[in-house]
């Protein structure tokens, strides 16, 4: 399996009417002084060696203006190296929501499941998530977001209940009807008329 | 591992169900059966499945076969089952793994309908070899094998009983609409004996052991189309055939509920995962998706599945969640309310106006009038009738609990005669709870077999109503 890349997903994420961050690659700090303009930016490392990103310390968020950008870039940049070959992803900061992980992986027996569920930093320590086979219908997607024992903190209402609801089948749309083997988007920043995909992580 | 893959399935269903090579009619409703290895000696398996077929009244034809005898248990023996005239519907193999090959293609020069083969020694010990050997003659012969390494059928109807459990050991469940599958042996024997005191009662037994040939999709897919099976209970360690049995899932709980209990639930995600949902997609997690996606109630553990099997084969039409509970015991009453209060399916009910007023000049002035309702120590059937009498015409409420401890002074034999006069009386559904010793297990049986499902605990009864709500939830979704 390969791993898509990121701008790359974001485009395929487009394509399916699936909103995610706005976001750009980035070869010099200026480059992502001009991207942020007034805005707060996040700037992360991609490399195929590394999953948990923050972990390995190859996330910086939440930093704005040219002089702080250009600090964070060149920190970044230096903890990058052993991960090489990398790429630096320049983010807008999304604004405060719930954290959601929804993913997607292909079972031997089974095929395509599609998985959804508190995200964050709290999807292995809780590890309350619900999982189905793909394809989805609508009752699956309203069951698999009733199922959740948290499902109060993900779905806040009624109305991101059906948004949750539509990006589920839109995603399912996307999984089942390409070579994905294999995904996360995680975080999806969940509010209360509004959602976006803050990572992306696709396996081909 | 044999391919039985979607050609196969796809053509089998061209075929009527008669022809279809895997059916289970001959196994289950044989008019003769041949028992191969049937041995003189008293405790051998052989010598206990003959001996189980007599006692269980099995009125086919029985042919013991076995290679050193004239005569086992008073019956004429064979030496082969080919020096048999008579068709054979049902061979039943329990010899050594090593002999079984050849006695399996003996079966097929006699056109065999069917065959268990519950001898051990093959792909459960290594001998995957062996195991392909007798697939293929299965294959070969059309013959519908079940097993190796399994305890084979019961069929309560039919008498047929294939298992090599001494009777004594064992209590033979009552005749009912419950079918019971199970790929273990050892939880099959255990469920059955504990079923047998239960009020359900059973149709069909099915252990399928290791599942070389026939495997949960044949058996599901027979079971569907089995009249007399209301309910089916799966036990379950793995699934052979992922599409099939998807299409299957998909097609069965439209017609009837299934219960099923998987094993392997520690069994740990893979660690090489790529991504954080790959982790958390293992191995059980798959499962309950599918068997939660396609409408299955899945039991957690042993217990659950008799919980669940109870209340659906009592054929309870829910018509909504609020529950009113009716008890003679303050505490147990108020336990139950906490139950129904947390769960995530049912509520309580609030008795409307008219209820309240018919309870009110119906009761005492001891009882208060309330949801539970508690009817007090002294309550007798007169009681327990004129407050379910009033409550069942409660248009707030949609399903009744009924407590009844029987250690209490007013509860004797009249008050479950009651409750289960009510219980047909009654326009909504009502389950039972009591729970206690020697006295209560009378009545527990007593209601349980006039067809009042009793559960021995708060937390049991709440589930239930839970499992029959959902399935009933999940199957209006197709009556649209």
């Amino acid at each position: 399996m390969d791993m898509l890349d990121y701008m790359q997903g974001k485009k395929l994420l487009d394509k399916y009417g699936i909103k995610s961050v706005e976001s750009k690659y980035v070869h010099s700090y200026q480059e992502a002084v001009g991207f942020a303009g007034r805005d707060s930016i996040a700037i992360k490392a991609i490399s195929g060696r590394a999953i948990h990103k923050s972990k390995a310390g190859l996330v910086v968020l939440d930093v704005k203006g040219a002089d702080e950008i250009q600090v964070a870039y060149r920190k970044l940049a230096e903890r990058a190296v052993k991960f090489a070959p990398y790429k630096l992803l320049a983010q807008k900061m999304s604004k405060n929501g719930v954290e959601v992980i929804i993913g997607g992986n292909t079972d031997k027996q089974f095929g395509k499941m599609l998985l959804v569920g508190l995200g964050g930093i709290y999807v292995e320590t809780l590890k309350d998530t619900a999982l189905r086979m793909c394809p989805i219908e609508k009752y699956d997607a309203q069951e698999m977001l009733a199922q959740l024992k948290t499902n109060s903190i993900v779905t806040h209402n009624g109305a991101a209940t059906d948004m949750l609801v539509d990006l589920l089948l839109r995603i399912n749309k996307m999984f089942v009807s390409s070579s994905i083997q294999e995904f996360d988007f995680n975080p999806v920043i969940v509010r209360e008329n509004d959602y976006e995909i803050v990572d992306i992580r696709i396996l081909k | 591992m044999i391919e039985l893959g979607t050609s196969e399935s796809l053509k089998a269903k061209k075929k009527t169900r008669a022809e279809i090579p895997k059916n289970l009619e001959p196994m289950l409703k044989p008019k003769s059966v041949a028992i191969i290895g049937a041995s003189r000696v008293p405790g051998k398996v052989g010598n206990v499945i003959l001996q189980n077929y007599l006692s269980a009244g099995y009125s086919g034809e029985l042919y013991p076969v076995n290679k050193n005898a004239d005569e086992v248990l008073g019956i004429r023996a064979y030496r082969s089952i080919l020096d048999i005239k008579q068709q054979i519907d049902l061979a039943v193999i329990a010899i050594p793994a090593l002999g079984v090959p050849e006695v399996l293609e003996e079966c097929g020069k006699k056109k065999v309908k069917s065959a268990i083969v519950v001898s051990g020694g093959f792909a459960e010990v290594g001998e995957i070899v062996l195991q392909e050997k007798i697939i293929e003659i299965a294959k070969k012969h059309n013959i519908a094998m079940l097993g190796p390494n399994c305890l084979g059928v019961m069929d309560t109807r039919s008498r047929v009983d294939t298992l090599f459990l001494p009777s004594y050991k064992i209590s033979k469940p009552q005749i009912g609409g419950v079918s019971f599958v199970s790929q273990s042996g050892a939880i099959g024997s255990t469920v059955l004996d504990v079923v047998s005191g239960e009020g359900f009662g059973l149709s069909k037994f099915i252990s399928y052991g290791n599942a070389a040939y026939i495997d949960e999709v044949d058996i599901l897919n027979y079971l569907m189309h089995d009249d007399e099976t209301k309910v089916i209970v799966l036990y379950i360690e793995g699934i052979k055939r992922g599409k099939e049995f998807v299409e299957i899932a998909r097609k069965i709980t439209k017609v009837k509920p299934v219960v099923v209990l998987k094993a392997g639930r520690t069994s740990a995600g893979s660690s090489a995962a790529h991504s954080h949902t790959a982790a958390l997609a293992g191995n059980y997690e798959v499962y309950e998706a599918i068997f939660r996606q396609f409408g299955f109630t899945i039991a957690e553990d042993i217990s659950d599945m008799i919980y669940y099997a109870k209340i659906f084969d009592a054929e309870i039409e829910p018509k909504g969640n609020r529950i009113a509970v009716v008890t003679n015991g303050g505490g147990l009453g108020v336990i139950t309310a906490d139950d129904i209060g947390s769960s995530r399916y049912l509520k309580m009910s609030a008795f409307s106006v008219e209820t309240r007023r018919a309870l009110k000049s119906a009761m005492p002035g001891i009882v208060n009038i309330a949801n539970p309702l508690d009817l007090a120590g002294d309550a007798d059937d007169k009681r327990y009738e004129s407050a379910l009498t009033a409550i069942g015409k409660d248009a707030e409420t949609d399903m009744i609990l009924a407590i009844v401890l029987f250690q209490t002074p007013g509860a004797d034999s009249k008050v479950a005669a009651e409750l289960i006069k009510l219980k047909d009386s009654l326009e909504k559904p009502m389950v039972v709870i009591s729970i206690g010793a020697e006295y209560t297990e009378m009545h527990k049986k007593m209601m349980e077999s006039a067809g009042l499902p009793v559960y021995d605990s708060p937390e049991a009864a709440v589930k239930s109503f839970e499992a029959l709500l959902r399935y009933a939830e999940y199957r209006s979704r197709f009556e649209k």
